[in-house]
């Protein structure tokens, strides 16, 4: 526990926090179309009193921006993660559990996926179906569940060797009672901590879709988006890219830390 | 007192204290330690985990500052080879590298991870040679090969070429000891050296350790938890407690006439093999301050009492189990390993029998086997007068009622995000045979019976020691009223004095109760203290099946001859340890598919003692 | 020699599966490669005969083996937009995003190994600290952050390497090599985090070996024990680790090629997914996870020589 409130975490555990409360809280807060106004006369202003983190190309305030950003990127992270968690969980688990034929065919499919890089599954996946914000979500929801299904039935494996699970099925446990009561509570500490690493990648994913034009779409306000739009004003307004860039490394760094402390204190390979 | 302490000692520790430096602040490892250690004699430290006795050796090694330890108080005094003494605790790191695998040679416990997997064992026995000596490639080389001579090993220049992952683990403990010995050192520290390997194997180390000893005139600070292994090496022992000595002395003063009562209680608490001699039933452990004495006597006067005629309970005939290798693209069966090959034996209603062995001998194998959690390929196997190879999913899990099971790590036997009270009334649940209110009841009760307070129901296992945790698992066996417990090396991870307490509790539920064990073990010690009927395993087969008395003390196979000789026996009068014992490896368990091993076939040598054929 | 046939044999169902994957993949969108030539406004008609030429109205099965058939004969079909055959577009770019990949793996191994290393050694000291602060933040940054910085630093401040462009490495290396500079630099440092932190778990397990304890014991000094005894250890899992983040470079190169206009591979693949080209997605799609699942098996083939319990097991 004690290491549980360290700093790292709790820093971490912070930065994620923020932005998760921005994100749920901003438009409650701010009116709709502080992030969306346009001002001819007021574009690619640097950073002022006016305009806390300046503007962008067409006038919009950057601040009001990010923070209509957060809302999207991390929707679309945690949705994308949540579905490859809904998905891999079960596959994980059978494969893991039953072995066999199932575990054979499952895994030489798992594992071929995995030689597509994650980011051109998913941008392929995206320009099929058409790039938009659902879309987005299963192209990098799809493209993160080999990943996941993989970690899980490697948990499994290991819980299932154990002595308890041995002695559950000894004392008359059936399998669904089994994978309930003693499987899953096991396996749930490391796939908390890959699912908290695995947004972390989700968020980069979703910028760089966006960024390349192949994930949310404009109007809507998204990190990936910003940066994006920013590439032909480099020169003349570089903090069109570094504030939203600054961003997307706040809330990956925050759980990226968050990561780190909770592997250290759930994993038991650690230990 | 001695002669020869009037030479000044090699090592003298004085009042040393180690801390450690956790996040919380500090934490003492040992505390006040002082001993002296002279050339040519063996000192065992002893205690049970935790009792700061590796740190010790550690600190005199300096190594341990890279555990993150810290020398806060004391003095190490050491006696150069010209005579000067230093003070390790006060030595720099130049100098202190110097003597480590020079003057002072370690060997740690885990001959399995002690060597490095990707160096070959030529370059791990050289590079100390090559620093402290400054020999050149070829004469480290040669220096090498008499090393692995030393050690018995054969085909020593083979040897060297190999990489560590090749060799068993009693070779490559030998492997550690030759390098620990390279330079010749006047002082060798010995951490638990045998604790990870087979009796065997252990009586075949000790007696090396005890040769180059003498040979080399040597000291020897051996650090050990089983009471055992320090009556056969030590000269002197120091008893460690809770980071501090509480007793030191000659070993014959130790063992016959200890000070201290914990020393007393540890001694008591140690079965000696060949102590049941003559007498007819199982008897409970020693243990001091309990009220032995009247449960002794209850136990006595049940398990003498005539039995009307025994019954069988448990009836295996001709049990083999074979696990598939699986190879190449489409995982197809490559060959076999031969866990259990045509074992035959039956158990009675209220009778131990033990199954004893080495490791990879197929005696857990065979108590799994019993269960069906893993599948035998043939063989009958009765219970109650039903067949459980004959049964289906739904009948066999039914059947499972009767026969329970508890492993050997009690730290995963465990579900650990489950409450205690859970744990124990899952398997009624499955059953159906309580709910509500009188299953709570009755999980209550079966804490009382294994002596467990009522107040750990709701706790979670990380919240108790090992042998509490196997009194949970002993509980959870039990809800369902089994005729039969498989207890798989049940006790063999627990202190001594823990493990007497279970044992003693397991006895008495099998007066209680009229239980049946199949108790799966390596230690004959405890085996001989608990068990109606001793079954030898060796390579899959059982080589010798019979009446304890029978088998212990007049066993016929050679096998069984000479694991009963391995075993350390805790007295001092008796030692055991002869020049360069040495054992017949055993061979491989693994065959090709189609391979078609004998049937098992016995001598019946006396009354229903058998033994194997060829 | 079995082994080698079974790996062999495992690597021809893999390419299968690649390829049967990524035809999935692609035909999963509505509407079809007709559509794509010829706009969703044209001529039913027509478009029906477009079809049947193209054999679009045959069973997907057919038409993922007339693909495979293609492949195999060296027929990888024409590019929608570029309206050349894939095969001879592919060739030209395979080898600049090559290059970009070795030169981002090298700078990212060369840092990433002894820093890494120097963390674990001196865990949870201010070393550690440091390095492994320094590259929790580098993991989460987005590659093409780490690109645009680059751009801003040396292309338009200092004006030392350009910020765009590329050149055919077959033709001209040097100047190739320059232009992919930036472009590497960039993806290197996201990945040099990535190893920093993976030697450090790595090495930090190794260091807690019993032979690591051995060896000091012995009385080595502290770099052998370290550099010689640790690290001896640590290369084959650094190694793994590193192949298996060839395919997250594959992934990466697709941003960073388009941000700094180096049109290699990735740069083709993203033409392709822009315009829905899909004979060329599909192409190079195949190819990239190829290259990727290739990789790794050298990588394997290279642990088998490294790893003496797998060499001789």
């Amino acid at each position: 526990m004690k290491r549980f409130l360290s700093a790292k975490s709790l820093f971490g555990l912070g930065l994620v926090v923020l932005f998760v409360l921005i994100a749920v809280i901003a438009p409650l807060a701010v009116p709709a179309d502080y992030a969306t106004k346009m001002v001819m006369t007021a574009r690619l202003h640097p950073p002022s009193f006016d305009h806390l983190l300046g503007t962008d190309q067409l006038g919009r305030d950057l601040f009001y921006r990010v923070i209509l950003g957060a809302r999207t990127s991390i929707m679309i992270a945690a949705a994308a993660v949540v579905m490859s968690v809904v998905i891999g969980l079960p596959l994980g688990m059978i494969a893991g559990y039953y072995g066999g034929v199932a575990d054979n065919v499952l895994m030489r499919l798992v594992d071929t996926l995995l030689s597509f890089p994650a980011l051109l599954l998913a941008l392929t996946i995206s320009a099929v179906l058409g790039p938009n914000l659902h879309n987005t979500i299963i192209a990098i929801g799809v493209a993160f569940t080999p990943y996941l299904a993989r970690i899980i039935r490697g948990e499994v494996l290991r819980v299932a060797q154990m002595p308890y699970v041995e002695a559950a099925r000894a004392a008359g446990t059936t399998d669904l009672q089994m994978m309930v009561r003693h499987v899953l509570p096991n396996i749930m500490p490391p796939v908390i901590v890959q699912a908290t690493i695995s947004l972390a990648f989700a968020i980069l994913a979703e910028a760089g879709l966006s960024f390349l034009g192949l994930g949310t779409q404009p109007p809507s306000a998204s990190w990936g988006l910003m940066i994006q739009a920013s590439r032909d004003y480099l020169d003349v307004a570089p903090w069109t890219a570094l504030v939203p860039g600054a961003a997307v490394a706040l809330m990956v760094l925050g759980l990226n830390m968050f990561g780190d402390v909770l592997r250290d204190v759930l994993d038991p390979r650690t230990k | 007192m001695r002669a020869d302490m009037q030479v000044a000692p090699l090592l003298s520790v004085d009042k040393l204290r180690v801390e450690f430096d956790t996040g919380g602040g500090k934490v003492v490892g040992v505390e006040d330690v002082s001993f002296s250690i002279w050339a040519g004699e063996t000192l065992c430290v002893v205690g049970e985990s935790g009792s700061g006795k590796s740190v010790t050796a550690l600190s005199v090694m300096r190594l341990v500052e890279f555990g993150g330890g810290r020398i806060a108080q004391g003095r190490l005094n050491f006696a150069r080879p010209d005579g000067a003494a230093i003070d390790l605790a006060g030595t720099g790191p130049a100098l202190m590298r110097q003597l480590r695998g020079n003057e002072i040679g370690m060997i740690f416990q885990e001959p399995m991870t002690s060597l490095n997997p990707v160096f070959t064992i030529e370059r791990q026995l050289t590079d100390g040679l090559r620093i402290h000596k400054g020999l050149t490639a070829e004469a480290a080389r040669a220096k090498a090969l008499d090393l692995l001579k030393s050690v018995r090993i054969a085909e020593p220049e083979r040897m060297l070429r190999r990489y560590p992952h090749e060799l068993s683990g009693g070779m490559r403990q030998r492997v550690v000891i030759a390098m620990a010995m390279a330079c010749e050192p006047r002082l060798l520290i010995a951490d638990e050296p045998t604790t990870a390997l087979d009796v065997t194997i252990q009586a075949e180390i000790l007696a090396l350790i005890d040769r180059l000893k003498r040979e080399n005139n040597m000291a020897v600070l051996f650090i050990t938890h089983d009471m055992a292994v320090v009556a056969q090496m030590a000269d002197r022992v120091a008893v460690m407690y809770r980071g501090k000595i509480i007793e030191t002395g000659p070993v014959a003063e130790i063992f016959e006439n200890p000070r201290e009562d914990y020393t007393k209680a540890l001694l008591a608490a140690v079965p000696k093999l060949g102590e049941m001699r003559g007498r007819a039933a199982p008897e409970r452990m020693r243990i001091i301050g309990d009220e032995t004495a009247r449960a002794d006597a209850a136990l006595a006067e049940r398990s003498a009492a005539p039995k009307a005629k025994p019954k069988p309970l448990l009836e295996v005939k001709h049990l083999t189990t074979r696990f598939p290798v699986k190879g190449g693209v489409f995982r197809r069966t490559v060959a076999q390993v031969h866990a259990v090959e045509d074992v035959s034996f039956t158990l009675n209603v209220g009778e131990t029998l033990a199954l004893v062995g080495e490791s990879g001998c197929g005696k857990s194998s065979c108590g799994r086997s019993i269960l069906r959690l893993i599948e035998p390929q043939s063989g009958d196997i009765w219970i109650g007068g039903r067949e459980i190879r004959a049964l289906d999913r739904h009948e066999l899990r039914r059947a499972r009622r009767d026969m329970q099971m508890v492993f050997q790590d009690p730290f995963a036997s465990l579900n650990p995000y489950r409450r205690l009270a859970d744990q124990v009334a899952e398997p009624m649940q499955n059953f159906g045979l309580a709910t509500g209110r009188e299953l709570q009841d009755r999980v209550a009760e079966l804490f009382d019976r294994v002596r467990l307070p009522r107040s750990f129901l709701r706790r979670f296992p990380h919240e108790l020691s090992g042998g509490q945790r196997q009194r949970v698992a002993i509980a959870r066996a039990l809800a369902v009223n089994p005729k039969l417990i498989i207890a798989d090396e049940a006790v063999s991870a627990l202190d001594v004095s823990v493990q007497a307490q279970v044992l003693n509790l397991m006895m008495e539920l099998q007066a209680d109760l009229g239980l049946s064990y199949l108790f799966i073990s390596h230690d004959i010690a405890v085996v001989e203290r608990v068990s109606h009927m001793v079954g030898v395993m060796y390579l899959g087969r059982i080589v010798e099946l019979g009446p304890r008395a029978a088998v212990l003390e007049n066993p016929r196979h050679s096998y069984t001859q000479a694991l009963i000789s391995a075993v350390p026996v805790a007295d001092p009068r008796q030692k055991r340890l002869r020049d360069d014992l040495t054992f017949k490896p055993i061979p491989s368990p693994v065959h090709p598919v189609g391979y078609r091993p004998s049937a098992s076939l016995y001598d019946e040598v006396a009354p229903g003692h058998f033994v194997l054929q060829g | 020699m079995t082994y080698l046939l079974n790996r062999l044999m495992s690597l021809i169902l893999t390419l299968l599966l690649i390829s049967a994957i990524t035809f999935g993949v692609t035909n999963i969108l509505p509407g079809d490669v007709a559509m794509m030539i010829m706009g969703t406004q044209s001529n039913p008609e027509a478009l029906a005969g477009l079809r049947e030429s193209l054999h679009l109205n045959d069973p997907l099965i057919v038409q993922y083996g007339r693909w495979i058939g293609g492949m195999l004969t060296g027929d990888w079909g024409t590019s929608l937009i570029f309206k050349k055959p894939i095969a001879q577009l592919l060739e030209q770019k395979i080898m600049a995003s090559a290059l970009l990949v070795v030169m981002s793996m090298t700078v990212a191994l060369v840092c990433a190994v002894p820093l890494g290393v120097w963390a674990a050694v001196h865990r949870d000291r201010w070393q550690d600290t440091a390095s492994s602060g320094a590259a929790l933040l580098g993991v989460s940054l987005p590659d093409f952050f780490w690109g645009i910085v680059m751009i801003l630093l040396f292309a338009r401040g200092l004006g030392w390497l350009p910020s765009s462009g590329f050149a055919d490495p077959t033709e001209n290396f040097w100047l190739a090599v320059r232009h992919a500079l930036l472009p590497s630099l960039a993806l290197g440092l996201g990945l040099m985090a990535h190893l920093t932190r993976m030697t450090r778990s790595t090495m930090t397990a190794i260091l807690n070996q019993e032979f690591i304890r051995v060896a000091r014991a012995k009385g080595l000094s502290e770099r052998t024990v370290i550099w010689r005894y640790g690290l001896a250890n640590a290369i084959g899992p650094v190694m793994t680790i590193a192949g298996l983040q060839i395919g997250y470079l594959f992934g990466s190169i697709i941003v960073m090629e388009s941000l700094f206009n180096f049109t290699g591979m990735g740069w083709l693949t993203y033409q392709g997914l822009l315009n829905r080209d899909v004979p060329l997605i599909q192409a190079s799609v195949f190819v990239i996870a190829a290259v990727v699942m290739l990789t790794n098996l050298v990588v394997d083939l290279l642990y088998l020589v490294i790893d003496p319990r797998i060499r001789l097991g």
